[in-house]
């Protein structure tokens, strides 16, 4: 305590007053060339005014930027602009080639192989000016396989169809055999069956090409200013602060159209920021998603909306009681009423799943019909069950990620419509992710809330991945021989109209035996500003800040 | 004094050991909770015999105190809290220290509010006592203090961010005005210069002036009325002597108490604050990992605070017998 | 009648301070009790909490009379509205009526602080300072440490892990307890929840009260009068009973007052976390975490702000009461 509480106020205020106008003014007083934002100088709170202005987005940290760790959304998308492999994703979701010349021949082998040859382009390079070869696709693919051993739990997934890629995952090989480089600049992988969905799982992270150089002499922190083949550079990564992308202009498809792209980590309420002119692009919610859509509103001229592929589900443990039978899982599928909360709940962003598969993805089925809304068909199948009633079911849980105090919006309607449709009182059980994956994979859990996003457009990332009865990633145990012939078959089949029928037979016997209740299917809304153009919805993660210019 | 002496000396050796328990209690309860931060990072996607590779190479399948050796050993050497699950490419002493850093800066200048305000605010009303302002300016301190700071930010940003758009919607600012030259990267942005910070500062600062303002017109109230006090002023001492010779000395004790536990809560952050504001601070950290199952994080929260807490504790036992000899401790009972 | 005034040094939180001891053989409760009455913003806050408590516990008889909502009946086509005459303080995203869910939750808040003040602040904290205090020695040594440790630990993050990590033991022990007794309904009503905050929360409440009544015993003890009573021959239970804790008794109210802020603020804060009470059963911890992202107080602010209020009212009366108690336990007569 000071001996004049008078003075000390005052010298608190004084200091308080100087360090406010120091904040304001330091808005347009910029930095000299030290300031990555502004290396001309001028004003830095108002991008959006001159040429090569920047795009500012909202994101999150990456869990990493290491293409052959990366199992997450969110390390994607800057992923897939730093890097890139022999083929990728278009805005059409077709499958194109990237760092390779054109697309790869297709020679089938005796011993029932399938070898794929990629020639390079000339004018593939690193973004330090290295020209890309052979050596290091077949160093970075090779890499993937062997950290599938120790770190990557991706790897295997999407590697695996290569010929010896499994014996490095597993450790009994250091080097993946069916890699080989036939000279400077082309490759060759040979698979161990011809498998019509392997060119879609190489353009997933996992096949991205890496600098061999600056991995092995940095293998700790080179992650942080990565030397890839993308379109765009690293700048800076500030850790929970901000990335900062930087166009590749030697990009060998094209340079980008925009200069820099900045990514705002802190946080804070997205459309608030949109709304103070501080970014460029802003996601919607049910809270502002009617007043946009009005035609009213000055926001509605900057909306813009598109499906995603993802499709949110509920899902049964068919091996544990009571939802071994199924007419219990039907029961419980028709008496929600999915058109009301899709209205009501989620205000129309999302529409009602018909089925597995979701508009966009290839093959999807636009007469395909889910189990439909019949509360009196439902109680007739639980009564004719063989638990016979309500009471019959014991102790019924539903459980799904949470980290906040509540429940799913959607979960709580849903319980309600089970307890007044079908008399059954279901509890909800939180957990938080980490639990919660860890149950799911042993089986613990009686009923559960979640979604899927496809990592590529192929049905058979999801019907097969999922519900096949040997597949690792089936979480509710389902098993129906006549749905894994059906899969197994659309592996092999060349003629693609085929295949996607194959798929669509199979989702129909899924369908009707409800190892899931197809909730709602995915659908991106948001804001764009005006003066940035080229900026569209798109279905899943792939590179496309190349395409967008910034008035 | 001696036997104080013998004291003291003793409660600083229980400090290792009370960080012992406390750390492998927190160690056991991170590890053995239910949740696999193996399996969090792959999300979505399943492959058990990958996990068990991973988890094996990281050591998570180890016996527990293997574990718990390997982990302090780096701690107590190299001052290495390990490797973050949720940001692979980097340590947690690069992801943590930086954030501690950022809610620092934030909490100090909420302090220095909120001392700065408090206490000539509490000064003021106790020498009000006796009129209206007094319960007046109890009262305005007990509505601060009340309201949550969960229900006074969103309406904090609805009016300044969203409806008047004098204040930025974000909490930390995205081009750093001051820039300290020379410190490393991640650290030299001194953030909280900015209009960024004014909401989350206020939020944090606002409920503790309450609290100072309170304790200090109680505190004041009191000795006012001591008979040496009286005493004192009959003398013809000045108002403010009075209370820099008598006031002061009494207040040491308490006072250094409050100051010392507010500091270590300088580095963890308010997790509320942070992440309805937006600000990348330590408790925002903390709690996400919690959900994550980061626990090397988590270790690191709590080893450091715990030894800060400990530290201190003792520190004010030591001021404690200092100044007031009165406080036999330790005597026994016979 | 010994009359004693001596200056105590307590451990000094936010709001506690010098306190004055009045030894003397008329029941201070008595005094206390008339002296409160006169303060009238004190009995404000008294009023707002008895009838908080009364709402909140009286919940499910109002639902069974069918005045309020049960907490889960929702309507899908009333939802967000703001308030009317059917729902004097609106609808949520469900159409469930804000007004009956609120008083829903004040029935968690008043379970959850009573259940915590007992077992953590009377029991525990009460108990252990009192034989820390006044037996000493290594008892005192090993209360102290391990408050010490508890204490030292990150509360919230403690508590969010042991939550976490024990909720499903605590689950199961509760189902087995069903089957066992054959009384049903255990888990479905939520009690291995609340039983799993209250007792966090008291494993590290008690640390506080403890150090505070021992403090006090520390000195007490040193007194002509307990020495007078101890040389008479009086045993150690006459002592504490009938001497000493009535003389902290006053300290007791007060904190336990003050405390009664801090637990309703730390399980609205667990809530908050979701490792509180579970859904549906509401809190306001709930319904303020629904309710408090700017966009959505931008468009529904009915639903931060009746809770909100209702919660500042509710802290604002523990405080208000805790001051006016303070206040009388201090005699300002010379």
């Amino acid at each position: 305590m000071t001996s004049n509480p008078r003075g000390f106020l005052f010298s608190i205020i004084f200091i308080g007053v100087a360090a406010f106008m120091m904040a304001c003014g330091g808005d347009d007083s910029g930095g000299g060339g030290n300031d990555p934002l502004n290396p001309n100088g001028g004003s830095g709170s108002n991008p959006g005014a001159g040429v090569d202005a920047d795009l500012r987005l909202v994101g999150g940290d990456p869990i990493t930027l290491d293409p052959a760790l990366a199992g997450d959304e969110g390390s994607a998308t800057y992923i897939v602009e730093l890097f890139g492999g022999l083929v990728t994703i278009d805005r059409n979701l077709q499958i194109v080639p990237d760092l390779a010349e054109a697309m790869p021949q297709v020679t089938t082998n005796a011993d029932g192989t399938q070898t794929y040859t990629f020639k390079i382009r000339r004018d593939a390079l690193f973004h330090d000016g290295r020209p890309v070869t052979a050596e290091d696709v077949r160093y970075s693919l090779n890499r993937t396989a062997k950290l599938g051993q120790t770190t990557s739990a991706t790897a295997e997934a999407y590697l695996g169809d290569i010929v010896g890629a499994r014996d490095v995952t597993r450790g009994r090989a250091d080097e993946v055999s069916g890699l080989k480089v036939v000279d400077n600049s082309t490759i060759s992988i040979t698979i161990d069956s011809p498998k019509a969905y392997f060119l879609a799982k190489l353009t997933y992270p996992t096949a991205f090409v890496v600098d061999k150089q600056q991995v092995e002499a940095n293998p700790r922190n080179w992650t942080r200013k990565p030397n890839g083949t993308g379109p765009f550079k690293m700048v800076e990564w500030r850790l929970n602060e901000r990335i900062i992308l930087e166009a590749n202009n030697r990009y060998h498809l094209g340079a980008p159209t925009v200069g820099r792209v900045l990514f705002l980590l802190a946080g804070g309420s997205v459309l608030t920021q949109y709304e103070n002119d501080e970014l460029d692009v802003a996601g919607i919610s049910t809270l502002d998603i009617e007043r946009v859509q009005s035609t009213r509103d000055p926001l509605n001229a900057e909306y813009k909306t598109g499906p995603n592929l993802s499709v949110s589900y509920i899902g049964f443990n068919t091996k544990t009681p009571p939802f071994d039978d199924p007419k219990v899982r039907q029961a419980f599928a028709m008496s929600i009423d999915r058109d009301q909360i899709a209205r009501v709940v989620l205000k129309n962003m999302a529409p009602v799943a018909n089925g597995i598969m979701m508009p966009g993805l290839p093959g999807y089925n636009a007469q395909s019909k889910a189990l439909a809304f019949d509360p009196a068909r439902a109680k007739q199948l639980l009564a004719e069950s063989k638990y016979g009633s309500a009471t019959g079911l014991g102790t019924v849980t539903i459980t799904e990620i949470g980290g906040g105090a509540n429940a799913g919006v959607a979960t709580q309607a849903i319980l309600e419509m089970w307890r007044n449709n079908l008399g059954v009182e279901v509890s909800i059980a939180q957990t938080e992710a980490a639990s919660f994956f860890d149950d799911l994979d042993r089986g613990r859990l009686q009923m559960f809330d979640i979604g899927w996003i496809m990592d590529y457009p192929d049905p058979e990332d999801i019907i097969d991945l999922l519900f096949h009865s040997t597949s690792r990633q089936n979480n509710t145990g389902y098993s129906n021989p006549q749905v894994d012939s059906l899969v197994t078959q659309a592996r092999t089949e060349q003629d693609q109209t085929k295949r996607f029928q194959l798929y669509q037979q199979a989702e129909q016997m899924i369908i009707q035996d409800a190892p899931w209740i197809p909730l709602f299917f995915g659908r991106d809304h948001y804001v764009v500003k005006p003066n940035v153009k080229g900026y569209e919805p798109l279905p899943i993660v792939l590179p496309r800040l190349r395409y967008i210019t910034v008035e | 004094m001696d036997s104080t002496f013998n004291y003291l000396a003793r409660r600083l050796l229980w400090v290792p050991a009370i960080l012992f328990f406390v750390t492998f209690v927190a160690f056991a309860l991170a590890r053995f909770g239910p949740g696999d931060p193996v399996r969090v990072a792959a999300g979505n996607f399943r492959d058990p015999e990958a996990f068990e590779r991973i988890r094996e190479e990281r050591g998570l399948d180890d016996p527990i105190h293997i574990q718990y050796y390997t982990y302090m050993k780096g701690v107590v050497t190299r001052l290495d809290f390990g490797d973050t699950f949720r940001y692979r490419d980097f340590s947690v002493n690069e992801v943590l220290f930086p954030a501690m850093w950022r809610s620092m800066q934030y909490n100090t200048v909420a302090l220095a509010i909120t001392v700065g305000v408090g206490i000539p605010l509490g000064i003021f009303a106790a020498r009000r006592q006796g009129t209206w302002m007094d319960p007046a300016s109890i009262s305005s301190f007990l509505v601060l203090q009340s309201i949550p700071a969960l229900v006074m930010v969103p309406f904090a940003l609805l009016f300044f961010s969203l409806k008047l758009g004098i204040l930025p919607a974000s909490g930390w600012p995205r081009d750093c005005n001051v820039v300290v030259p020379g410190l490393p990267p991640g650290y030299e942005c001194i953030g909280v210069i900015s209009t960024e910070a004014i909401i989350p500062v206020l939020a944090l600062s606002l409920p503790g002036i309450a609290i100072w303002g309170r304790f200090t017109r109680a505190f004041t109230v009191d000795v006012m009325k001591e008979d040496y006090v009286r005493t004192a002023r009959s003398k013809g001492l000045s108002e403010y002597q009075v209370m820099k010779r008598h006031v002061l000395r009494n207040a040491l004790l308490p006072l250094s108490t409050v100051i010392a536990f507010s500091l270590i809560g300088l580095i963890e952050g308010s997790f509320f604050v942070e992440t309805l504001t937006g600000v990348p601070g330590a408790g925002r950290l903390t709690f996400e990992s919690i959900g994550g199952r980061d626990y090397d994080m988590i270790m690191a929260v709590v080893i450091i605070g715990s030894t800060l807490y400990l530290l201190t504790s003792v520190a004010i036992d030591i001021l404690y017998t200092i100044i007031d000899p009165r406080i036999r401790i330790g005597a026994r009972n016979n | 009648m010994a009359r004693e005034i001596t200056n105590v040094a307590t451990e000094i939180g936010p709001g506690s301070e010098y306190a004055d001891v009045e030894v003397s053989s008329v029941s201070p409760l008595g005094l206390a009790w008339r002296r409160l009455l006169k303060k009238k913003i004190a009995m404000i806050g008294l009023v707002y909490i008895l009838i908080f408590y009364a709402l909140g516990s009286s919940a499910p008889l109002l639902t069974e009379a069918g005045i309020i909502n049960h907490y889960r009946e929702q309507d899908l086509e009333v939802s967000q509205q703001g308030p009317s005459p059917e729902h004097p303080f609106g609808t949520d995203v469900l159409g469930r009526d804000l007004l009956s869910r609120c008083i829903w939750a004040a029935q968690t808040t008043v379970i959850v602080t009573v259940a915590t003040l007992l077992t953590g602040g009377l029991i525990m904290g009460v108990s252990f300072g009192l034989l820390s205090g006044y037996v000493g020695g290594w008892v005192d040594t090993a209360i102290m440490r391990i408050g010490d440790a508890f204490a030292s630990l990150p509360t919230i993050l403690m508590l969010i892990l042991i939550n976490a990590t024990l909720k499903e033991q605590v689950r199961d022990a509760a189902r087995s307890v069903e089957d066992f007794t054959g009384i049903g309904g255990i888990v479905a009503s939520g009690a291995p929840d609340y039983f799993l905050v209250f007792g966090a929360l008291s494993i590290f409440g008690w640390v506080g009260i403890a150090r505070i009544i021992r403090a006090q015993i520390l000195s007490l003890r040193e007194t002509e009068f307990i020495t007078a009573a101890r040389a008479t021959g009086a045993s150690t239970k006459r002592i504490v009973f009938r001497h000493l804790l009535p003389n902290v008794s006053n300290i007791i109210i007060v904190s336990l007052s003050l405390g009664l802020a801090g637990i309703a603020g730390s399980e609205i804060v667990l809530t908050w976390f979701g490792v509180g009470i579970q859904p549906p059963h509401p809190s306001f911890g709930a319904l303020i975490f629904e309710a408090s992202g700017v966009r959505t107080v931008n468009a529904y602010p009915h639903l931060l702000i009746f809770p909100g209020l209702i919660v500042a009212g509710l802290l604002f009366g523990f405080n208000l009461l805790g001051d006016a108690l303070t206040d009388v336990f201090t005699p300002k007569a010379r």
